[in-house]
């Protein structure tokens, strides 16, 4: 992987990407919100319960990229000002994705975190614009990347001189169809090995199924994520965009009991 | 043309209807100031006969007598009302109708071009009451306005302090994709420079902040947007594509509520203007009254004398009221010390800032 002068992990210590009071990279970073900003009450209220059960930051999407035209594109600018009203409600920073190389100047005016989608992963003009709107970027694996083409993506934001690459793992194409997608958990440690950068993973997109998440997300902090990005819908049934798919307010409070303790004593383990 | 881009059009003759009845609604308030009772028939007719003789095809005649007899009549009805005018400088949404909403909260704002507007319609009982910028938190003195309070018999009886929250506005049919220029008033424009820059929009000066609203509002320029206050995003019907926009901290303006009459029941704060002779010592002098009987000051200004260079005027704010015995006490001293002392009033102090 010679490409990889700044992503790979020969020179650097662990980077740590600050975000507010939050460190990804220190402590276990955990993301919760809805899929897609549907309304104001649709978001501040799961905001209000993610942030009482524990999370650091919120996610929602404002920009959908969405597999179908006709499905539900997202709220646009008037999901962003959804997104920091929660904020100022909760004062949980927002992690959101952007889609369009147009967008990103304005996104960023919004967001603490600027997301890439899986689809969106090799659109290198929106990855240099990314790379240079001043924010940190969370980078999602491309559904049918290799881990090599994965850190060139972080590098081609890297190299805009934004060194705040978060990298998220989210489930990749096999052949099995009970799961949306393979989690590839591997990829953690493995992500470890090749770079410095912080990896979080998305046992939502990666399994679509609830009843998954809580085991995937226990295991990916037993492997050494930095963190998890999870879908926590109000009312799941009623979602706009991968309804079923989302944790309860009240699972997600049950999972977080269990989440932290297990990184305390994996800290506490000899290395 | 489309359905689509008729129905656009008609609503935006709408937003134009509407906001030409609200200016026509203003005047007929105003004109209650002149008239001796609110119906004038002889009036009423000539309004409807003048109009009658325009000759449209596709508005009938009885239609428009209909249509203005309905405008008349609810302009008769807000006559009888009896709602304060209350006079700012600036155009419906500026900054200093925020401020006029807060102070009178059941007035009808009264859009002035100038502010020397604002005090010689309220000091010749055109308006009831002015509402006036003093001071800026990030910019200093209102110094035209300062000037104008030097010369006036006007009393200031309330004070509020809004903070200036500036917002990206554009109407609903404009992508933010397709945004390219920004109109505003210079300053709004400069507090806003990192915003501009980091969006590569084209900042274009406009006369006023509301201004660049209204004149968004009523003909939609494209690929344009307008930086104003958020009030003026709900009277022009303007989408707010971000809000708080500005680069530094955010900053207040106060503004003072002007009346004919002082402020009857006391006040907690007072305000006068002074000069003294230009001998060592004397402003010292001044304020040592203050120190002494232990006044707390909440503004000291000073600015040249227009009617004499060389000398200067200073702006006093204090806690207190003209009415409590050790202040009456102090300005009395105070006439003994100067060569003039202009007593604005006192007044309910600011409780926060909006």
């Amino acid at each position: 992987m010679k490409s990889l002068k700044l992503a790979a992990r020969a020179k650097a210590r662990k980077t740590v990407v600050q975000i507010g009071d939050v460190g990804i990279g220190s402590n276990l970073a955990v993301i919760a919100g809805p899929c897609s900003v549907e309304s104001e009450e649709q978001t501040i209220e799961p905001a209000r319960a993610v942030k009482s059960a524990g999370a650091d930051m919120l996610r929602g999407g404002a920009f959908k990229p969405r597999t179908s035209p006709y499905s539900f594109q997202g709220l646009g600018i008037g999901g962003l000002r959804i997104l920091d009203k929660a904020r100022q409600e909760t004062g949980l920073p927002i992690v959101t994705e952007v889609i369009d190389p147009r967008d990103v100047s304005w996104v960023a005016e919004f967001a603490d975190v600027l997301q890439i989608g899986t689809r969106n992963m090799q659109n290198f003009s929106l990855l240099k614009e990314v790379g240079r709107a001043g924010r940190p970027v969370l980078l999602k694996r491309g559904m049918y990347s290799t881990l090599e083409e994965w850190l060139n993506c972080a590098e081609y934001v890297l190299s805009e001189g934004n060194p705040n690459v978060i990298l998220c793992e989210r489930g990749i194409r096999t052949f099995e169809t009970y799961t949306r997608n393979t989690l590839d958990l591997s990829a953690v440690p493995a992500i470890r090995e090749l770079t410095h950068l912080p990896i979080i993973i998305d046992p939502t997109h990666s399994t679509g199924r609830p009843s998954l998440i809580e085991p995937m997300s226990l295991a990916a902090v037993a492997a050494g994520a930095d963190g998890i990005i999870v879908e926590v819908h109000w009312r799941p049934e009623e979602a706009l965009c991968d309804a079923d798919q989302a944790l309860t307010p009240a699972a997600f409070a049950g999972m977080m009991k269990r989440l932290r303790p297990l990184r305390t004593f994996m800290d506490q383990q000899p290395a | 043309m489309k359905l689509e881009e008729i129905r656009q059009k008609i609503d935006k003759i709408d937003r134009e209807l509407l906001v030409l009845l609200q200016e026509r609604m203003g005047l007929a308030l105003r004109s209650r100031k002149f008239k001796r009772a609110v119906s004038d028939p002889t009036r009423e007719e000539e309004v409807l006969s003048r109009i009658e003789r325009l000759n449209l095809d596709l508005i009938e005649r009885s239609f428009t007598r209909r249509l203005i007899r309905t405008i008349i009549e609810e302009s008769k009805r807000l006559q009888e009302e009896n709602r304060p005018l209350v006079a700012f400088q600036g155009e419906h949404g500026a900054y200093g109708e925020v401020a006029s909403r807060r102070l009178i909260p059941n007035g009808a704002y009264i859009p002035c071009l100038e502010f020397i507007d604002v005090f010689r319609g309220v000091e010749e009982n055109h308006f009831d009451l002015g509402v006036v910028p003093v001071e800026n938190s990030l910019e200093g003195a209102v110094t035209q306005v300062n000037d104008l309070l030097t010369t006036t018999d006007l009393k200031v009886i309330g004070e509020a302090k809004v903070t200036v929250k500036h917002c990206l506005l554009s109407t609903e049919d404009t992508d933010h994709r397709e945004i390219r220029l920004v109109y505003s008033h210079p300053q709004a424009l400069a507090q806003c420079r990192g915003f501009l820059m980091r969006n590569k929009l084209e900042a274009r000066p406009f006369y006023d902040t509301a201004g660049a609203a209204k004149m968004l509002a009523r003909e939609n320029p494209r690929a344009a947007a307008a930086i104003a206050s958020e009030l003026c995003a709900e009277l022009y019907d303007l989408e707010i594509i971000k809000e708080g926009i500005e680069d530094g901290p955010a900053n207040n303006t106060r503004f003072l509520l002007l009346s004919r009459q002082p402020y009857a029941n006391g006040g907690e704060k007072t305000s006068v203007i002074f000069a003294t002779p230009h001998e060592a010592g004397r402003l010292f002098a001044v304020l040592r009254l203050f120190a002494e009987a232990n006044i707390n000051l909440t503004r000291i200004a000073s600015m040249p004398l227009r009617s004499d260079p060389e000398n200067y005027c200073f702006f006093l704010d204090f806690e207190g009221s003209e009415q409590d015995e050790k202040i009456a006490g102090v300005l009395q001293q105070m006439e003994k010390l100067t060569i003039s002392l202009k007593r604005l009033g006192s007044y309910p102090a600011a409780s926060g800032i909006y």
